[in-house]
């Protein structure tokens, strides 16, 4: 803080406290201590707001008022004093002191032209403090200058008082244009409050709220001055409300929820009005029926009051909140419906996000969840998303306990709303903390799916390798060793029957092995795969000790699908073989919508169930790895598997 | 008769060639891969080709495009083609040829049968191996097969064997006028249009294995 502010605030203690020590005891105590407060406030504000936005012209305003405030207390303390003590220029003092209200009111119409920027409205609202002035510039000697107003000084004389001064037109022109222009003042911050958004309108708010504060309280204090001088220190209290709200409007407009604020402002005082209307009501009829004196009236007006009380607060709170802060009521509610929602399964964690935008009524707003273990940031369905914000957004955490569950990222608007978005982001921590479990899930069965997929395709490498090992390796050996052994029987003629039949033997013999060789390898990976899946299928029902027919084209496919399709089809076939006691068997292999579907039906007995240890569930296990799915329809009148692969061409 | 052999692996290639040497053909040449079969072909003017199916560079269908590019500069050669498992996909368009074979490898064991295959296959006639014939006239739904009886088409089945009448008649054991019987109604029953007979039995396979082929 530079040293000036610093100053001037010391100066303004200072004079304060002087003009206490003038006054104490010459006026009431309150009328003392609330002015004094007031004045230390406006300085106060001013130089808290100068000191962090230099030369703002709020600021500098709300100092010059206050150490005007601080002469003038100073001035009124030095009349009162002096009157007592016989000292000089008293009614001076004390006409300073009943003249602060006239550049007062200039100070209120520049504090509303000029909230909350320090700049006068783009749409010319200049003039209005030039009327202000002008008005100022004929009240200030037409009421100054007023010999009538004697009664008002302790000498019963206006020490500035000229008989002949043309007061009452000086009056009677400039008091409307100091009036008019103090209620013209309003116009444009109330187009200001309408036209605001975002950081602006929450101050707006603040202020307009004081100043509304202040225009009931002042004019009702006016009225009721004399009738119950009680409510007096009322007007000090809403005028000093004016710089602590426009204070709080440029610093800390963050930290408290401004519909908070004026919700329950307006709900206490419209409790504390119908509580002081049933104690009276009370008081009347139980006066009417024992009598006004009686102690039962205060006991009884005083027990109806303590019991309508609870149930009067939560009805007019509600009201209140539902007039002045609708949005806050309908949201809890609609929070507090979809965890119920959740609760009974009607909603899905992930609803979560689309929940608090209906909530808060924004669209931008978005739920990030930060995976465990120092993991990535990503959003409700498990999509990776970034986590910087951009210019005017904001964050909020989301905490289940201890453990930060992510953030709720949304537009810098909505810390106008600040206990609200608190209290609704931390009641979607529940569904938030379910649906970063379900994708963490979903990432580890994600990794476990790709994993097998990598073992299958690893299987079927090795499978196609030994394959071509066993065709191109042993079987050729073998064919080799046949030839040379028929060369040998060639080469020994008709000499050695016995060996020639030995060698034929032997010939069989490797002719055999072979064959089993060639089964063994067609169990591995069917070379008819060769030629497409359609050949495969064609080559298995050739081999099959039923009829089977084959509906499949010569498209080919994917080779890791064209297997996998493969063996779905032997497996279903075996199974429908051995255990169905089908005549017929029908294998089709056809692609729609791009799948393959690949179906294995029989006219068999029926009754087959995919459980564990059958041999279908290997088969669902091998589609399931090609990302497929495996449906089976059993009845008495036969089965039908269905297998599907999803593939592209 | 005179003979080339591609074949990749030597051991096989040699017992191929003494067999044929054995037999009392003559082996003219032996390659290890199907690159200059055709220029060794056209030098060599052989009555056959054996070569095997898988060769290298990349172990598909070497020898079946060389064998279509031999069919298709000298149709009168005859080519045998082996293979260590039946392969219809590189092969169907090559029934349509005569003079032209398919077998199993481990066929040449068999030796006289196998001879005698090779020879017919050099004279212009057809050998292709039962597995091979089995898998492309299995019945598929929707095609001209099955207007046919079973009989009819164990018999077409053996006529794309390339056996003749007699030896059809022998290995079902039936007199050759019952297999001309059904030969009449295989012809009538696919719609082939009379001409020589032994057109209309190559057209009857043709035909035949062609409309499988595209079912």
């Amino acid at each position: 803080m530079r040293p000036w502010p610093a100053v001037l605030f010391a100066a303004t203690l200072a004079i304060e406290v002087g003009a206490i020590a003038l006054s104490w005891g010459l006026e009431p105590a309150w009328d003392t201590a609330l002015y004094a407060v007031y004045g230390v406030t406006l300085t106060g504000a001013g130089v808290l707001i100068v000191s962090r936005h230099r030369g703002h012209r709020i600021g500098l305003l709300f100092i010059a008022t206050g150490l005007l405030e601080a002469f003038n207390d100073l001035a009124q303390g030095w009349g009162l004093r002096a009157a007592r003590h016989d000292w000089p220029a008293g009614p001076y003092g004390e006409w300073v002191g009943l003249a602060s209200w006239i550049p007062s009111g200039l100070a209120i119409v520049l504090s509303f032209l000029l909230f909350p920027d320090g700049h006068f409205s783009r749409r010319g609202w200049q003039w209005v403090a030039w009327v202000n002035v002008i008005g100022i510039a004929l009240v200030l000697p037409g009421w100054g200058l007023n010999p009538n107003l004697g009664d008002q000084f302790i000498s019963g004389r206006n020490p500035l008082g000229v008989d002949r001064a043309p007061t009452d037109l000086l009056l009677g022109v400039g008091m409307p244009l100091f009036l008019g222009s103090l209620v013209v003042a309003i116009v444009p911050l109330v187009q200001r409050l309408r036209r605001s958004s975002g950081v602006e309108r929450l101050q707006l708010r603040w202020f307009t709220f004081a100043s509304v504060c202040a225009a009931i309280v002042l004019p009702t204090v006016a009225v009721l001055w004399s009738v119950a001088p009680a409510v007096r220190p009322l007007s000090a209290l809403a005028l000093t409300a004016m710089p602590l709200a426009a204070g709080v409007a440029i610093l800390r407009y963050r930290l408290y929820d401004i519909d908070l604020v004026i919700s329950r402002t307006v709900a206490y005082a419209a409790v504390t009005l119908m509580l002081a209307a049933t104690y009276a009501a009370t008081a009347l009829v139980i006066g009417a029926a024992v009598g006004r004196h009686s102690t039962w009236v205060t006991a009884g007006a005083t027990l109806a009051v303590a019991a309508v009380f609870g149930p009067l607060r939560r009805r007019v709170q509600e009201r209140v909140d539902r007039r002045f802060a609708p949005d806050r009521v309908y949201s809890l509610r609609q929070m507090s419906r979809f965890l119920e929602d959740l609760r009974t399964g009607r909603a899905a964690p992930e609803d979560v996000e689309r929940t608090l935008r209906h909530v808060l009524g924004v669209e931008d707003l978005d739920v990030r969840v930060s995976l465990p273990h120092g993991g990535s940031t990503v959003d409700l369905f498990g999509a990776p998303v970034s986590d910087g914000l951009r210019e005017g957004q904001m964050s909020w955490p989301i905490r289940h306990g201890e453990t930060l569950l992510g953030t709720v990222v949304g537009p810098a608007e909505l810390a106008e709303r600040r206990s609200l978005v608190t209290k609704v982001v931390q009641g979607s921590s529940l569904a938030v903390e379910i649906a970063r479990l379900r994708v963490e899930l979903r990432h580890q069965l994600d990794e476990v799916e790709k994993s097998r997929t990598r073992i299958v395709a690893a299987a079927d490498d090795e499978r196609r390798r030994i394959e071509r090992d066993l065709h191109d390796g042993a079987q050729q050996r073998l064919v080799s060793i046949g030839l040379a052994l028929r060369h040998a029987q060639h080469a020994l003629g008709a000499a050695n029957v016995e060996v020639s039949r030995t060698l034929d033997d032997a010939v069989a013999e490797v002719t055999e092995t072979i064959d089993e060789l060639r089964e063994l390898a067609r169990g591995l990976r069917p070379a008819a795969l060769d030629a497409g899946l359609g050949a495969a299928l064609r080559d298995l029902a050739r081999r099959a000790p039923l009829a089977v027919e084959v509906d499949a084209d010569g498209e080919r496919l994917a080779p890791d699908v064209e297997i996998a399709a493969y063996f779905c089809a032997c497996e279903g076939l075996t199974n429908a073989v051995k255990h169905s006691g089908a005549t017929k068997v029908v294998l089709g292999a056809r692609r729609r919508n791009g799948s393959l579907v690949v179906s294995v039906a029989d006219n068999g007995v029926g009754g087959v169930v995919a459980d564990r240890g059958s041999g279908l569930t290997g088969l669902s296990d091998r589609v399931a790895a090609r990302g497929g799915t495996l449906r089976i329809h059993s009845s008495c009148t036969g089965t039908t598997l269905l297998a599907e692969f999803p593939c592209v061409s | 008769m005179r003979i080339v052999i591609a074949e990749d692996q030597a051991l096989l290639r040699e017992g191929l060639a003494r067999l044929f040497v054995d037999g009392g053909h003559e082996v003219v040449a032996t390659l290890a891969d199907a690159d200059n079969l055709l220029d060794a072909v056209r030098g060599a003017q052989p009555d056959l080709v054996v070569l095997d199916i898988r060769m290298p560079p990349t172990y598909t269908d070497e020898g079946a495009r060389a064998a279509r590019a031999i069919k298709d500069e000298l149709p009168a050669v005859g080519v045998l083609l082996l293979s260590q498992h039946i392969e219809t996909a590189h092969t169907v368009t090559l029934v349509a040829h005569s003079g032209f074979g398919y077998l199993l490898k481990d066929r040449v064991l068999e030796v006289r049968e196998f001879l005698a295959s090779a020879e017919r296959v050099a004279a212009g006639g057809s050998a292709l191996d039962p597995v091979v014939v089995a898998s492309l006239v299995s019945p598929a739904s929707g095609s001209p097969m099955e207007r046919l009886s079973e009989r009819e088409r164990d018999v077409l089945q053996l006529m794309a064997e390339g056996l003749t009448n007699s030896g059809i008649a022998s290995r079902l054991v039936v007199s050759e006028r019952t297999v001309e019987a059904h030969i009449r109604h295989i012809f009538t029953k696919l719609d082939i249009p009379e001409t020589d007979d032994a057109h209309r039995r190559v057209i009857a396979v043709l035909a035949f294995l062609d409309s499988l082929h595209h079912a």
